[in-house]
């Protein structure tokens, strides 16, 4: 009965006007992002986050989730009829929807990603909605050891398994955790890293950190490389996206394995949407029976994908909202908002802000409801939207970024440093530096530090008290075994062998394009 | 095709660099403090230490593999950044617009040509929007043109 309350509490919130209202913003903004080549989901929220100082943080966190899933509707499009993934987590979609688009079934391949998209989200609300109050209940034992564990393991696991070297992620991390550090020390006041600047003592900027690093650099890396391209628009008309019986019957069971397997790893720190749709096309590919009609515009092949990386949109709230402990560099920045409102994230959240929780997930359906709508009749506009050339389309949006920084204190502070991060950003592309583990390790550093210095201090100072503690200790013992393979795996053997080819692989990889 | 991957090398010797002067930096001016009751120090000195060893095992590796020349730009980081610094620049003493115009206008030119006609358009269409969606829809107290002499 509790439970039906709780979703009940949940609708009510999500139905209000304003939260309904602030959702369809987040969906149209995320399906128009998604549509673009060369804007990240990353960039788009950065660049909207300003404006959730002046909204009540349920509103802010409702419509920064709609850009989220919304991106992932949209990217389709791009996938589909230019074969560019909008995001990369629409990298595989290209395999078969563009083939598909090419024998002028573009429309259909529109219309059945749109349905497994919808499939997949609904897939991983109910697993969210079920299991997140649990895990929640069941972490509320946990104490500074195991917090600390499991944020260094989170850490450590997106660093080093989504992309690249694994040592680039962790000094990333690292390098995250140190930028987190600047500002008043909050258990002796001591200002660090400040040189001086009374502006810095409330620390580095979230909002700054994460458009310069994603947005301004995604933009110096993009100007004059991506085009916008003509496409027919009358390609995609309603009339043509009717699928046939045999579309449907064919599409069941792919959408069912993919929504599985999204969902299991969108929980999982560092996994992810994008992993999550490679994996699954690679399953559909194998139980085929017709292995053969996979790249030349099977259904399969885009049904269970976008099954896939909807699920795992969805899902990756399981950690963030349960234990605080976000897996990805998006999730990160929802929990930022939270904790720039005030509230800290935890097991804690769902007892201690039930209207908060319950309207967010239940906003979940709203969203996707309003992108069904958005998607399928309007998906003309849509497809328009990809003729908007780049020449436009970047001074606004950087405009956009530096009027967003700049309100959200009213000091040209914030200006400068997304000056300054852009520049970072840009240095870090040089390097092959990746992005996300520093804005993760940014977030959850000042948590971890906090845990640390508690945890010692209970411990009397001895580092065994990591290990004493049973739950502790098997966090700790992954966490150490995620380092070794991905260490002795990736720098040790793996390079060797890639030596011979790296040139000719340097610039194939579907998924380089960041997020 | 280089001998080594120099990309990495510098990458790593930039981290070892940046690890090492935090270090020094946090044991020179904050208070370490012992294990158990650890001073502000303690965590960035610890955090600049592993930054180093990061570092140093990168460039380690980038020794013993060949690289490619990086893809570095001239142009495009330097109009888009000095587009931002120009608005850093302006927001305060002149106000909104002429920030605006300023930003459009100089990271308009890291497409190393310009249109006259669609600059000035663009120009015009956004100092229209921003105030519309901050100033008028969100209510935020930006003042629009300010003349500071």
């Amino acid at each position: 009965m509790e439970f039906l309350g709780n979703i009940g509490l949940g609708f009510s919130v999500a139905l209000s006007f304003t939260n309904i209202f602030y959702c369809f913003l987040g969906a149209l903004l995320g399906t128009l992002v998604g549509v673009i080549p060369g804007l990240g989901v990353l960039a788009a929220i950065s660049m909207l986050f300003p404006l959730t100082f002046h909204l009540e943080p349920t509103t802010a966190l409702i419509m920064l989730a709609g850009i989220w899933y919304g991106t992932t509707y949209g990217g389709s499009t791009a996938s589909i009829l230019l074969n560019l993934p909008g995001t990369p987590a629409n990298a595989v979609t290209c395999l078969d929807g563009f083939p598909m688009a090419r024998q002028g079934r573009g429309g259909v391949a529109l219309f059945m990603t749109t349905v497994a998209s919808f499939f997949g989200a609904s897939f991983g609300i109910i697993l969210l909605t079920l299991f997140t109050p649990v895990i929640a209940e069941y972490a509320l034992r946990f104490g500074s050891a195991e917090y600390f564990a499991l944020m260094l393991m989170g850490l450590v696991a997106a660093s080093t398994i989504s992309e690249g070297s694994a040592i680039k992620g962790l000094a990333m991390m690292v390098l995250g955790i140190i930028i987190g550090l600047v500002g008043m020390d909050s258990q002796t006041a001591t200002a660090r890293f400040t040189f001086g600047s009374l502006g810095l003592l409330e620390g580095v900027s979230l909002i700054a950190l994460a458009m310069g690093v994603f947005g301004v650099a995604e933009i110096i890396m993009s100007v004059r490389r991506v085009k916008a391209t003509d496409i027919d628009p009358d390609s995609v008309r309603l009339k043509a996206i009717k699928p046939t019986r045999d579309d449907v019957r064919r599409s069941w069971m792919p959408m069912l394995r993919g929504s599985t397997m999204g969902s299991f790893f969108g929980t999982l720190p560092g996994t992810g949407p994008s992993i999550a749709a490679f994996l699954s096309y690679a399953v559909e590919k194998r139980l085929s029976k017709t292995p053969e009609r996979f790249g030349k515009g099977a259904i399969e092949g885009i049904m269970a994908p976008e099954a896939a990386n909807n699920s795992a949109d969805q899902t990756a709230f399981i950690p963030t909202l349960s234990l605080g402990v976000p897996g990805s560099a998006t999730m990160a920045l929802m929990l930022g908002a939270l904790m720039i409102h005030g509230i800290a994230p935890g097991p804690t959240l769902i007892s201690d802000e039930p209207e908060l929780f319950w309207g967010l997930i239940m906003s979940f359906w709203v969203g996707n409801v309003i992108l069904l709508i958005l998607n399928i009749p309007l998906i003309g506009v849509w497809v328009r939207m990809l003729t908007i050339p780049y020449n436009l389309l970047y001074p606004s949006v950087l405009m956009f970024i530096c009027i967003g920084a700049y309100t959200a204190s009213f000091s040209p502070l914030n200006v400068w440093m997304v000056f300054a991060f852009g520049a970072l950003g840009y240095a870090m592309r040089i390097f092959r530096f990746p992005g996300a583990p520093l804005l993760l390790g940014f977030v959850l550093g000042p948590l971890m530090e906090e845990h640390f210095r508690r945890a010692m201090l209970l411990g009397r100072g001895d580092f065994m008290t990591f290990f004493d503690r049973p739950i502790s200790a098997v966090i700790m013992a992954l966490t150490g075994l995620i380092l070794l393979w991905s260490v002795w795996g990736s720098e040790g053997v793996r390079q060797r062998r890639t030596d011979r080819a790296s040139s000719a692989r340097a610039d194939q990889d579907p998924t380089k394009k960041s997020i | 095709m280089y001998r080594f991957d120099y990309t990495d090398l510098a990458g790593g010797m930039l981290l070892f660099l940046i690890g090492a002067g935090v270090s020094l930096v946090s044991v020179g001016n904050y208070p370490l403090g012992t294990l158990q009751r650890m001073g502000p120090g303690m965590f960035p000195v610890i955090l600049g230490v592993v930054l180093a060893a990061l570092g140093v095992s990168l460039a380690v590796q980038a020794l013993r593999r060949t690289g490619n020349r990086p893809d570095v730009r001239f142009f495009s980081p330097l109009f888009v950044l000095g587009g931002v610094m120009a608005f850093a620049l302006t927001i305060v003493p002149f106000g909104l617009i002429p920030a605006i115009v300023s930003i459009v206008v100089i990271s308009s030119l890291a497409e190393l040509r310009i249109r006259p006609v669609s600059l000035v358009l663009l120009c015009i269409a956004l100092s229209l929007m921003a105030p519309l969606v901050f100033v008028v829809g969100l209510g935020l107290p930006i003042p629009l043109v300010r003349w500071p002499f």
